[in-house]
């Protein structure tokens, strides 16, 4: 149905030039589901708005975008607006940017049934609340009428993939339909694109920088690498034994829940001005020779679809690496530089009473040398228990002390004793201030000579493997890696006692979130200061923390030792957050479903997670649950000893 | 395998818009060089004095003597259009610039500290603002009176709490960027995150606005000089010489009044196109 | 309901807005340099008529005592007597008033339509050249000096042309208008006078346009501009890349989205127009409002002056509460 042949994209602008995609070639078929994996830069935006005959202005193409017979890059207008929503319908990756504002998110539906499939009136209603139900919108009736901004981000995610598939299209494509979703989300988005290919035959084009999250419900895969397709095959092998190093490299970056080690592969994906003579990645490749850098590799078919742009294809299939657990000595000799004591957080609206409890009850304790990992879902607290520690918010009840210091009392110079790396790295550096005055400024504070100043300065940034030159540069000219490397050497230059680092990689593309972990771990390992590590993903804290903490809507449900709570997790609520991360190698284990999306759950009285629980009892809702120890660690669950009972049951 | 022959697909243009607003920026920056000039060199390219009176007639037609004629009072039309210039342009560059310190000042101000400090400086320019800007102009230039100082401190007092609001705004925004909140964990002072992060940072707007400003800071000065609460005759402005020139229009007597009303929207016309070209610039660089 | 309570609220907040201005204009016209009371009488009146004069305005009363009885006034819609002409400020500003609020609500409504319809029209033709030529039409209205074109329309319309009435007055006064609402096309409406009706029309006709001119440029340059951004937008991206009708696009994803922000712009924009109409009045003679009021100022009429300025802060501050009602019913986003 889709078949895209040698699609070569330049975009020529005044000044710049940029080879988008080169000789790109893959085919969708009905009721396929193809995956188009690759970083940032890599082509897959260019790809989707080729098919829908929506290349920027400017763009040069040269190929065929053939669809249903057709040429999509040459279709005239109205063939084009046949094709456009009917042929072809995107699903985009902002769905709260990407639905109108202004018009109920029903007569977006509706608009969309009456053009492609001609119906009109109270038929169409009825379809778009049927098509609503189908794509797991409860009370779709009364959803119709909501403006896309009273809906949360799940939500929205839904009506976006309503409203594509409102259009009946042949194809429909999803461009990074998970990214902000939250895990437990995720995994239900995604079989929302399976069911469309198996039971209404489309073929499905699903773009995602994760191939390990998306690899379960594709067919097939291909890979992007600057602009040019490295590696198709079938999902599973591809995930399995992927033969390019650039894949590999993809996979080896991630990281896994189940403890596997992440290998950084030095570099960045580069911007190619022309359509390549040699493998882009090649400057990147452990395995490149004198030929790659000076040959484009040919795509090469070989067995079961299986094709390849490579001249030293791998075989070994990929095999986890699994970290060797460093003993931290220092954890016991250690002194505590991190208290925080029952704190409770509320921002009060500016007028009225009532407000936003964002933290309720959280208490911690953290010693030099140690790295302790904060985990759970968007609007659990955790960039609320940064602030806190950082003294940028203030608690309403309880206390927070740095080094033996009440945050609330610090003169400017102990202010800086607690340093933190930001998730968004280049927002992080003020934008009209060079990167050497950035670094700086804690020391500016602590009254360091201007001499000494630059010598701390230059011995944070070589520890980041960073060039001298970086330092007159300005934040936006730099790259999202580099420009976290600096935001770490900030927090390092002072030689801080704790170092808090809030989502540091989740604004970084995959192969470049592997090298900033890498730094963070070594980073983390110092014993002279604690870290804590934020991060919703599992994953990346299960890498290098010592302890971790589960937080839920602003509450402590699971405390312990990193190994201890993956491995053995005991309250319900971790269980599903880890049955819902993807595992290399592995199919995830259903363990535990959350019912209802977390916006709907209101937590009144009770446990927090009740009106989410599968295994809600009355005494749950009633009765707020405390942390009690089970084993090494402490969860707040009073059924903890019968759950392994209760999931068996569920799952038979 | 696709046909190599085709040729390219090539989605049009894209950079028709810089061009546009390069355009915008050289046209208005022109005019507003040749208007500087213009009022520089003024007493070289006249023969006559601003204020000087021939005594062999008032209302001359142009031509002759006199290249654009005489008015009521038997003075020089063109010598007086160039002089202009130089209050004019004086006046509203000077308002504006005081204007843009003050209102940063006080916008930075409240915007950072928030509380009773924000509360009192935004009543104060609520009430600024509870009048339309030229009726404000005119009672507070009745309240100073005319003269050079006064009038700029007139449009200055006028055109600051805008600023104000305007820096306010972006200091609110800015105030809970990141890199605010790394600066307050890295230690640094008030003042310095005030100097060295939030004022770079807030003008991005204002120096957009500033240009637009200017040409209504000129249409401002010459309409209060128009109605007489101005800068007075003899004294060479264009409002004020469009107001003696009011009379003759009935009459078909254009030359009184269309020269300096023209100059003046030429003027104004450079500082918009200016202001306008920047503004398109800023925009494209946030697409 | 939820719009009415929106709408008391914001009314109790304009209680200290205006009476700030109260007080300030109280005070200020007093500090003005210059004395009402000896511009109306002759150069020849002696220190006691001057007294006299004074008492009789009550201007030999200490501050506070004038403050609180000319308050008083204010609560009974009492705004004074002129010390220009000796007669009621109140009946005289209802007679000022309705010409005035004519001209302006013709020439912000005409502004209004056409700047929605030409900005639109202009995003949709972003950098061709309909739209550049609408756009550098637009920078001209937006340096124009109003007083200068109307001058320059009398010169044209009626000086060279006499397609147009003379500028003095707004109706023929041989038409015998009797005067209802001040209005006078209204009024000749009403009395189903035609003559009066062509008459007041005819001199409408180069004010309303010079106000137009001057008003149009700013609204036009914001409606294109939000067009633009709309065009721009990821949403309205998606709608087209769905394959959706241009008459579905125009109507249900450019026109109301583009539309939300324009009601605080035209409100700022009637003000403007307000602004402007000081001027306009004066180069036609329109004997409104802004005349008188500016008269007041030059003379020093206290009570005028405060009166007028009053008077516009409210017309100023309805005008952005109805704005912002307006807005909250465009934009579903506004919680009001």
């Amino acid at each position: 149905m889709l078949d895209i042949e040698d699609l070569s994209v330049v975009i020529r602008r005044p000044g710049r030039q940029v080879a988008a995609l080169s000789n790109v070639s893959f085919s969708v078929a009905p009721g396929e589901v193809v995956g188009l994996v690759g970083e940032s830069g890599g082509g897959k935006s260019m790809v989707a708005r080729a098919i829908v005959g929506m290349l920027p202005s400017g763009s040069h193409a040269t190929g065929r975008v053939g669809f249903d017979g057709a040429d999509v890059l040459r279709m005239d207008a109205a063939a084009l607006a046949k094709h456009r929503g009917r042929g072809a319908a995107i699903c985009f990756q902002n769905p709260r940017g990407a639905l109108s504002p202004t018009r109920t998110v029903g007569r977006q539906l509706i608009d969309r049934l009456v053009t492609h499939q001609g119906m009109s009136g109270d038929r169409a209603v009825e379809s778009a609340a049927e098509l609503f139900a189908s794509v797991g919108i409860r009370n779709p009736g009364q959803r119709l009428r909501a403006y896309p901004h009273e809906l949360s981000g799940g939500m929205a995610q839904r009506v976006m993939i309503s409203l594509a598939a409102g259009c009946a299209p042949s194809l429909l494509i999803a461009d990074e339909p998970t990214t902000g979703l939250d895990v437990t989300l995720t995994a239900e988005i995604l079989r929302q694109f399976r069911h469309a290919a198996d039971t209404d035959g489309r073929g499905v084009l699903l773009i995602s920088h994760d191939l390990a999250s998306i690899a379960e419900v594709c067919d097939r895969v291909v890979v992007l690498y600057a602009g040019t397709v490295v590696e198709t095959g079938p999902a599973a092998k591809v995930l399995r034994e992927p033969a390019h190093p650039y894949t590999r490299a993809l996979l080896r970056s991630v990281p896994d829940v189940g403890g596997g080690r992440v290998v950084a592969t030095a570099g960045g994906m580069p911007l190619l001005t022309a359509a390549p003579h040699d493998c882009p990645f090649a400057p990147r490749c452990a395995h490149a020779t004198d030929v790659c850098r000076t040959t484009r590799p040919e795509t090469e078919k070989l067995a079961d679809g299986w094709s390849l742009a490579c001249f030293h294809p791998q075989e070994a299939p990929l095999s986890v690496v699994n970290a060797e657990k460093s003993d931290n000595a220092a954890t016991e000799a250690g002194r505590i530089v991190l208290r925080v004591e029952d704190a409770h957080v509320v921002y009060r609206s500016r007028f009225g009473s009532g407000g936003h409890h964002a933290l309720r009850g959280v208490s911690l304790e953290l010693r030099t040398g140690e790295t302790l990992g904060v985990v759970g879902e968007s609007g659990c607290g955790k960039s609320t228990l940064a602030k806190l520690i950082m003294g940028l918010v203030e608690p309403s009840a309880g206390a927070v002390a740095v080094a033996g210091k009440d945050v609330r009392k610090r003169s400017r110079v102990e202010r800086t004793r607690a340093q933190m790396v930001f998730q968004d790295p280049i927002g992080s550096l003020s934008p009209r201030r060079t990167v050497a005055d950035s670094i700086a400024e804690p020391l500016r504070a602590a009254k360091v000579s201007t001499a000494d100043r630059a010598r701390r300065v230059e011995a944070a940034l070589g520890r980041m493997e960073l060039d001298d030159s970086i330092l007159t540069r300005y934040p936006h000219e730099l790259s999202g890696g580099q420009a976290q490397r600096i935001g770490i050497a900030r927090a390092l230059v002072g030689e801080p006692d704790l170092i808090v680092f809030d989502e540091p990689t989740s604004a970084l593309d995959v192969t470049v979130q592997a090298q900033i972990l890498e730094v963070i771990a070594d980073v983390a390992a110092d014993a002279g200061h604690g870290s804590v590590f934020i991060s919703h993903d599992l994953a990346t804290v299960r890498g290098f923390a010592d302890r971790v903490v589960v937080l839920y809507l602003g509450r402590v449900v699971e405390e312990g030792p990193v190994d201890e709570v993956f491995d053995h997790p005991r309250h319900p609520y971790t269980r599903a957050l880890l049955g819902s991360a993807p595992r290399l190698g592995a199919t995830r284990a259903a363990d535990v479903q959350l019912v209802k999306d977390l916006d709907e759950a209101d937590a009144a009285t009770g446990c927090a997670l009740a009106a989410r629980c599968p295994f809600v009892t009355d005494t749950c809702r009633s009765q707020e649950q405390t942390l009690q120890p089970y084993g090494e660690s402490r969860a707040a669950c009073w059924r903890v000893p019968e759950l392994p009972a209760l999931i068996g049951k569920s799952d038979s | 395998m696709a046909d190599p022959q085709l040729a390219p697909v090539v989605i049009g243009g894209g950079d028709r818009d810089r061009r546009f607003a390069r355009a915008l920026i050289y046209v208005g920056g022109a005019i507003l060089v040749v208007a500087a000039l213009a009022a520089v060199f003024a007493p070289l390219l006249s023969k006559w004095g601003p204020t000087e009176i021939d005594p062999a007639g008032t209302l001359a037609t142009p031509g002759g003597a006199h290249l654009l004629g005489t008015d009521g009072n038997g003075m020089d039309v063109w010598s007086r259009v160039l002089h202009a210039a130089r209050i004019d342009l004086g006046i509203a560059v000077c308002a504006v610039a005081l204007a843009v310190v003050v209102g940063t000042l006080l916008g930075l101000l409240a915007g950072y500290l928030g509380g009773w400090v924000d509360d009192v400086l935004m009543r104060i320019v609520d009430i600024f603002q509870a009048f339309p800007t030229f009726i404000l102009a005119l009672a507070v230039a009745a309240l100073l009176g005319d003269g050079f100082g006064n009038l700029v401190l007139t449009i200055a007092a006028v055109n600051a709490p805008a600023y104000a609001r305007l820096v306010r705004a972006e200091v609110r925004t800015l105030r809970e960027m990141a890199y605010i909140e790394a600066a307050k964990t890295s230690g640094a002072s008030m003042f310095g995150i005030l100097w060295r992060h939030l004022l770079p940072n807030s003008l991005t707007p204002v120096r957009v606005i500033a240009p637009l400003n200017c040409g209504w800071a000129m249409l401002t000065l010459a309409g209060l000089s128009f109605l007489g609460l101005g800068v007075t005759v003899p004294t060479a402005e264009w409002g004020s010489m469009i107001s003696l020139g009011t009379s003759d229009v009935v009459a078909g007597r254009w030359w009184t009044s269309v020269p300096p009303g023209l100059a003046l929207l030429v003027c104004v016309l450079g500082f918009s196109l200016l202001g306008e070209g920047l503004q398109e610039r800023a925009d494209a660089k946030r697409r | 309901m939820r719009i009415l309570r929106f709408v008391g609220r914001r009314l109790l907040q304009l209680i200290p807005v205006l009476l700030g201005v109260v007080v300030l204009t109280f005070l200020l016209v007093r500090v003005l340099p210059g004395d009402p009371i000896r511009s109306i009488l002759g150069p020849n009146a002696t220190e006691a008529d001057a007294a006299a004069a004074r008492a009789r305005f009550g201007l030999d009363q200490p501050l506070w005592k004038q403050f609180l009885d000319y308050l008083g006034g204010l609560f009974t819609g009492n705004f004074g007597t002129s010390i220009q002409s000796g007669s009621p400020v109140s009946g005289e500003m209802a007679l000022r008033l309705g010409p005035t609020l004519e001209l302006v609500v013709i020439a912000v409504a005409i502004a209004v339509v056409l700047a929605i319809w030409l900005g639109i029209w202009s995003a949709r033709r972003a950098d061709r050249l309909g739209d550049h030529t609408v756009r550098i039409f637009a920078l001209f209205g937006n340096s124009i000096p109003e007083f200068w074109l109307g001058l320059v329309l009398i010169l044209v319309g009626y000086a060279a042309l006499g397609w147009f009435p003379a500028p003095s007055g707004r109706v023929d006064p041989d038409t015998n208008l009797t005067p209802l609402t001040g209005a006078d096309l209204v009024d000749a409406v009403l009395t189903g006078n035609g003559p009066a009706m062509a008459s007041a029309a005819a001199h409408l006709v180069l004010p309303v346009l010079t106000l137009v001119i001057g008003v149009l440029a700013p609204l036009l340059r914001s409606v294109r501009a939000s067009a633009l951004e709309v065009l721009h937008s990821e949403a309205y991206a998606a709608a087209a890349a769905h394959g959706l009708p241009e008459r579905t696009l125009l109507r249900g994803y450019l026109r109301r989205a583009t539309l939300v922000r324009l009601p605080s712009l035209a409100a700022l924009v009637f003000g403007t127009a307000i602004g402007s109409t000081v001027l306009v009045e004066y180069v036609y003679s329109w004997q409104g409002f802004g005349q008188w009021a500016l008269r007041g100022l030059l003379y020093r009429d206290y009570p005028v002056v405060q009166a007028s300025v009053l008077i516009i802060a409210l017309c100023y501050v309805l005008i952005f509460l109805i704005a912002d009602v307006v807005h909250a019913v465009l934009d579903p986003r506004v919680r009001i």
